[in-house]
């Protein structure tokens, strides 16, 4: 005669009533997946913030007064607002001993008549071709490269403008309103930041050609070593320039994030709790229907420890279960819960949003095998308690 | 049998997503050429129209190289550069007038000397330009080329008459209508030779992803 597990009971037990164990699975699955998704787009979108904020290659911008404090998002998305402030503030906040190096940009805007029936706007940034591709080294390049010389009559063009306008290499630009035309010297991989769409040019092209000798903003590398709240500080101080710190920045969109975050969290705690009771309730359910095999079972000599495992292994099979399908839906569909979130999100850096990786699987299985145990506990106690000639009359009565 | 409908609910849900995966992976691959704002500009375009379909078409997913290389001979040119691959999706019109279709509207992207091109043209069913404009021009003649009366050039025409029309020379041989479209500004001669080119092309994607080819009777390539 074949001897039979424990584990191939609670197994086949689960499957007599297969709809309602599958649903239970299912509920078990979506809180799973809803808490790997979570967890994820934690890791995800801080770090890929964070690399948005390395990408830019400097952490400090600082802009003409009167530029709005939203500026800090627009900055990251590529505007800015166009007031100016003089090109010497640049010399003074260089000799600042924090500072490892500034970069001068001017961006300008022309209206294009021809662009869309109603025409549209067409942006340059000027730019030092010295200190600036050094402070965005990470910029790769699809084909050629930066302009070298400080007033040529060429530009560099991100991904998405270069697809719109048709330019490589070589290929020549009008700009706009100007008539003037400067030839492409490189154009940018696609990045997914605001240099997708950017039209880069010599600083000195720019303020020559628009008649502007000023800047709209300075980028600063700080040294390493550097005490960033205090050079911060420092440069509050300066005269007519406002400052854009990229840890404010950084520190701003994850405020907001978080108070997101905390509502998220707090659905999701309903979700598991939810699964949880489903799982009290189908257990339980499904002890109080067999009341009567569990009375011949410890009338047949199992102990009430036997029936506690019994009952509490189908609890974990139903949550693991559930757990490895959850787990399994967020990695599958980690990139549309991306696609979701950026939709829904006022600002979204470049990168993955969601992180899954195998720690975080495995603390997503570890939970709901947790909740599992909990869950079953009471049912798998219950079934315990049951005494053989009560349970054997009620069924005799019923 | 409940588990097994149940397996099969799980199943579609795991395809279903998996095609919006692909779908949106496909997306962001290149950019095609939409409408600014299909609502007013399909109303403008076919005043009578109540509606209208957007699809999504390329040559990488309808027929990879091999297609790639039909459209190619029967355009008379190479698809060149970074932008002009097989892989750009063409963003595609259908018009309504109630449950009738009643025409097309389609636009390209083509280089131009000094920037972007957008051709759009409004076809019936057909495949006859009804409508001819540029979305997008960067060119010196710019003002010249977006005039209504170039665009008018080409009301009437359809792939028929630009077969015989080689988009490298700029010429028809042997000469027909479309030698008969006057270039408005001729120092601006090779963004002319673009928008034909791009008009050409236009027509070649039409039939091929709308028409179902009823014009490659003509084509003699």
């Amino acid at each position: 005669m074949k001897k039979i597990g424990v584990f191939e009971i609670a197994y086949k037990n689960l499957l007599r009533k297969k709809t309602r164990s599958l649903l239970t699975i299912l509920g078990i699955a979506m809180a799973a997946w809803v808490l790997v998704s979570l967890f994820g787009f934690n890791r995800g979108y801080e770090a890929s913030l964070n690399k948005d904020i390395d990408n830019l290659g400097f952490q400090m911008l600082v802009v003409a007064k009167g530029c709005p404090y939203e500026a800090a998002t627009l900055m990251l998305k590529g505007g800015t607002g166009l007031k100016y402030m003089k090109e010497d503030i640049a010399a003074t906040v260089a000799a600042e001993p924090e500072v490892e190096g500034v970069t001068p940009m001017l961006m300008q805007v022309v209206f294009d008549p021809n662009k869309g029936e109603a025409g549209g706007l067409a942006a340059f940034l000027g730019v030092d071709p010295v200190t600036f591709p050094k402070m965005k080294s990470a910029l790769p390049f699809k084909a050629g490269g930066w302009f070298r010389e400080p007033e040529a009559a060429e530009a560099v063009f991100g991904y998405e403008v270069a697809e719109l306008e048709q330019r490589e290499v070589g290929d020549l630009y009008l700009i706009p309103e100007k008539e003037v035309e400067v030839k492409v010297v490189g154009i940018l991989e696609r990045t997914g930041t605001q240099d997708d769409g950017t039209i880069f040019l010599p600083i000195k092209t720019v303020q020559r050609l628009f008649g502007v000798r000023e800047l709209t903003s300075i980028g600063i590398k700080v040294k390493k070593d550097a005490d960033m709240k205090a050079f911060e500080d420092k440069m509050y101080k300066l005269p007519d320039v406002q400052v854009v710190s990229l840890s404010q920045v950084k520190t701003t969109i994850m405020t907001l994030v978080s108070t997101a975050r905390v509502m998220v969290f707090s659905i999701a705690l309903i979700a598991i709790l939810i699964a949880m009771m489903g799982v009290v309730n189908t257990v339980l359910m499904s002890v109080m229907e067999r009341r009567q095999e569990i009375g011949i079972l410890k009338s047949m000599g199992a102990m009430a420890g036997d029936v506690f495992k019994l009952i509490w292994l189908e609890t974990v099979i139903l949550c693991v279960g559930g757990g490895l399908i959850g787990t399994g839906l967020a990695l599958l569909t980690a990139r549309l819960t991306d696609i979701l979130v950026r939709s829904l999100l006022p600002y979204s850096p470049s990168g993955g949003l969601v992180a899954i990786d195998l720690g975080l699987v495995l603390m997503t299985l570890g939970v709901v095998t947790a909740v599992g145990l909990a869950s079953g506990v009471y049912p798998s106690w219950k079934a315990a308690r049951m005494r053989p000639l009560d349970t054997i009359r009620s069924e005799v009565e019923s | 049998m409940n588990a097994r409908r149940g397996t099969r609910i799980v199943a579609g849900l795991f395809l279903s997503a998996a095609g919006i995966l692909l779908t949106a992976a496909a997306l962001s691959a290149a950019v095609g050429c939409d409408l600014n704002d299909p609502d007013r500009d399909v109303k403008r375009l076919f005043p009578a129209s109540t509606g209208y379909k957007t699809l999504y078409v390329s040559i990488a997913k309808k027929g990879g190289d091999g297609l790639l290389r039909q459209i190619e001979a029967r355009l008379g040119d190479k698809f060149s550069g970074l932008f002009e691959t097989a892989d750009v999706p063409f963003t595609m019109y259908e018009i309504y007038k109630g449950a009738d279709l009643i025409g097309y509207i389609h636009g390209v992207n083509q280089k131009g000397t000094y920037g972007g091109l957008q051709v759009f043209l409004a076809l019936d069913l057909k495949g006859v330009i009804k409508g001819f404009y540029f979305q997008k021009l960067t060119s010196r003649a710019a003002k010249a080329f977006r005039d209504p009366s170039f665009g008018d050039q080409f009301i009437g025409l359809s792939l028929a008459d630009f077969y015989n029309y080689d988009v490298v020379s700029g010429r028809e041989d042997p000469p027909g209508r479309v030698g008969r479209i006057k270039n408005p500004e001729p120092a601006s001669e090779k963004d002319f030779r673009a928008a034909l080119r791009a008009t050409k092309k236009n027509l070649v994607l039409v039939d091929e992803f709308l028409l179902g080819n009823p014009h490659l009777k003509f084509f003699k390539g």
